[in-house]
């Protein structure tokens, strides 16, 4: 894109109007980026700030009190919080599941609709409809369907002759049920972007790969998925940074229980925050999330390009 | 002895088979898309009673429209719908206007040492901040301010995830556009900015639309920032509305499924208006640099 780019000089010679004018087509590219630059700065820099000055200091609930310097006593509590370590299994958890489902359910349904229905753009809109709806409506809709009394997934166990479930409420199908929940919603962006990068495929080598006599799997792994990789990346690391935030899905569904089974990260930090009125330590472990998140996309982003 | 003829005859209906188990999954998976849409759709029309049956009616055999009377003329749910049209506008205007000067900044000028780069990545990566982290300042530097319980705060905090997405899919779509024509304004006597303006945006029509209406669905979605920031009903949204409504001793079954349905019928709506753009609009947003 180097080619396509100039640098304003091109008329900075010959242009009318005012002082002003002329000042703000000289510095255009400056004037045109500074508004984002400056909003994203103060809505950046100063939370960023904010949490590595919090996260060093014990922030008693009562406002009058100054807030004790603790050093990185927050972060030494990270190491022997038993509650800490919960939420993070479980997030990691989830997110390895959801993500992975909804990867191979995504990629499966996108191939299905790229091989067999072309035309049909309205399905494919429709398929795409859970990943657009708020998050709030997709939890009551699925708190509505695990309804243990009169709920829809328990009369299908009752018609199949199967044990009826607690769902969300059983400790070991709670996560289960977020994770169908999620998949539910989420699976329609894997789709989406497989799609895209399926519809961007060049067709010689395909052509070719018929002409030798390549199977259809044959084609699949050895054109379709190097092809798609960077789509695939894309879409696996956009879905792991918002898996590792999870947190409307589980607020309605479970509140974290039962047992702290789907107690995620998200939800373990606004609890401390606002429930044990801790901001202090709360903080602590928002760095840890952030950190977690830069150092695993860093790293995701790297690898991919290295193997590319 | 097998001809060549049965062989034909077999391999062909293979082929009607895969193409109809084919067909059978696409269905199955249009089935579980659709099914929990129409039956939070059908709980909110039926009265309470009908909502508890043993087994589920699966088609309201009583409707009513008492729930979307409940919810949105008793309760305030038609203010929460309003505090989130509102906030989803500002922050769409907001977001748009900023991120297609700065995107088309990005697409089409040079900066010195390298700087489009680094701006660029630096953009991006204040969307990776989960919001979570920044939950906790944004409430004390709207306490501050004295801004908590606006729907100001809220349009201020929404951009803050709003203004990269927007920046980085209009990015993209300028990259896309030839800039000969902008230059050929240029020579014409027009000023970099009249080319912009006259020029680079009518043909940015399509990728503005698809941004814009991605926004709305993003802020129109919203919970966590607007649960920590917004506490009265004069400023909360429908997302909080309707999680206020699910609580410890009873769930409102019946009025959380009309707010909830009414919730996502707008966004059904536009998927099918940016139906064309969907793909193009999300992809390009995320899969180009």
């Amino acid at each position: 894109m180097l080619k396509s780019a100039d640098d304003g000089t091109l008329t900075a010679q010959s242009q009318p109007g005012g002082g002003l004018e002329r000042w703000v087509e000289r510095h255009l590219r400056y004037v045109m980026l500074a508004p984002t630059v400056l909003i994203l700065l103060a809505l950046t820099i100063f939370p960023s700030l904010y949490m590595f000055y919090a996260a060093v200091h014990r922030i008693s609930p009562n406002p009058d009190l100054p807030w004790e310097f603790v050093g990185l006593g927050n972060f030494a509590r990270l190491l022997s919080d038993a509650q800490f370590h919960v939420a993070l299994r479980n997030t990691v958890v989830f997110t390895v599941v959801a993500v992975t489902v909804e990867f191979l359910l995504g990629l499966g349904l996108a191939l299905l609709l790229d091989k067999f229905i072309r035309r049909l753009s309205f399905l494919k809109t429709v398929l795409m409809i859970p990943m657009m709806l708020p998050p709030i409506a997709v939890a009551i809709t699925w708190k509505l369907i695990y309804e243990p009394q009169f709920g829809v997934l328990n009369e299908i166990m009752y018609r199949l002759g199967l044990p009826l479930q607690a769902w969300a409420g059983d400790v070991n199908l709670a996560m289960f049920s977020i994770i169908v929940a999620d998949v539910w919603q989420w699976t329609p962006f894997i789709f989406l972007l497989m799609l895209a990068g399926l519809a961007s495929l060049p067709v010689e080598p395909y052509e070719a790969a018929a002409l030798d006599g390549a199977s259809s799997w044959r084609q699949f792994w050895d054109l379709t998925l190097p092809f798609l990789k960077p789509v695939i990346a894309i879409a696996l690391l956009l879905r792991v940074m918002d898996a590792l935030r999870l947190f409307d899905l589980v607020f309605i569904l479970t509140g974290g229980g039962p047992a702290d089974r789907t107690k995620v990260l998200s939800l373990y930090i606004y609890q401390v925050a606002y429930r044990f009125a801790d901001p202090g330590y709360a903080a602590a472990i928002s760095l840890f999330v952030l950190f977690v998140t830069i150092v695993f996309s860093t790293w995701f982003m790297k690898r991919m390009r290295l193997a590319d | 002895m097998m001809t060549t003829k049965s062989l034909h005859r077999r391999s062909r209906t293979r082929e009607v088979l895969t193409r109809l188990s084919a067909y059978l999954a696409i269905l199955v998976a249009l089935i579980l898309t659709l099914f929990p849409i129409y039956w939070i759709a059908a709980n909110s029309f039926k009265f309470d009673i009908d909502i508890f049956a043993v087994p589920p009616e699966w088609l309201p055999r009583n409707p009513t429209l008492k729930h979307y009377e409940q919810a949105f003329i008793q309760r305030p749910f038609l203010r929460y719908a309003l505090n989130s049209f509102l906030v989803a506008v500002g922050t769409t205007i907001v977001s748009v206007v900023f991120g297609t000067m700065a995107g088309y900044a990005l697409a089409r000028f040079n900066y010195p040492w390298q700087w489009r780069k680094q701006i660029s990545f630096w953009i991006l990566s204040t969307r990776m901040m989960p919001p979570i982290v920044s939950i906790i300042p944004l409430y004390l530097f709207f306490n501050y301010f004295q801004m908590l319980n606006t729907k100001s705060a809220l349009v201020i905090a929404y951009t803050a995830f709003n203004l990269p997405f927007a920046t980085w899919m209009m990015k993209s779509y300028f990259q896309d556009l030839p800039i000969e024509l902008e230059e050929a304004a240029v020579v014409d006597g027009d000023t970099r900015w009249g080319a912009f303006l006259h020029v680079a945006l009518p043909l940015a029509r399509p990728g503005l639309a698809a941004t814009a209406i991605f926004c709305l669905i993003i802020s129109w979605n919203e919970f966590l920032l607007s649960l920590i920031v917004t506490l009265t009903e004069q400023s909360q949204t429908l997302p909080i509305g309707i999680a206020g409504r699910v609580t410890q001793y009873n769930t409102y079954w019946g009025e959380i499924s009309a707010a909830g349905f009414m919730a996502c019928i707008p966004i059904v709506i536009f998927a099918f208006i940016v139906q064309k753009h969907l793909v193009r609009g999300l992809s390009l947003g995320a899969v180009k640099g």
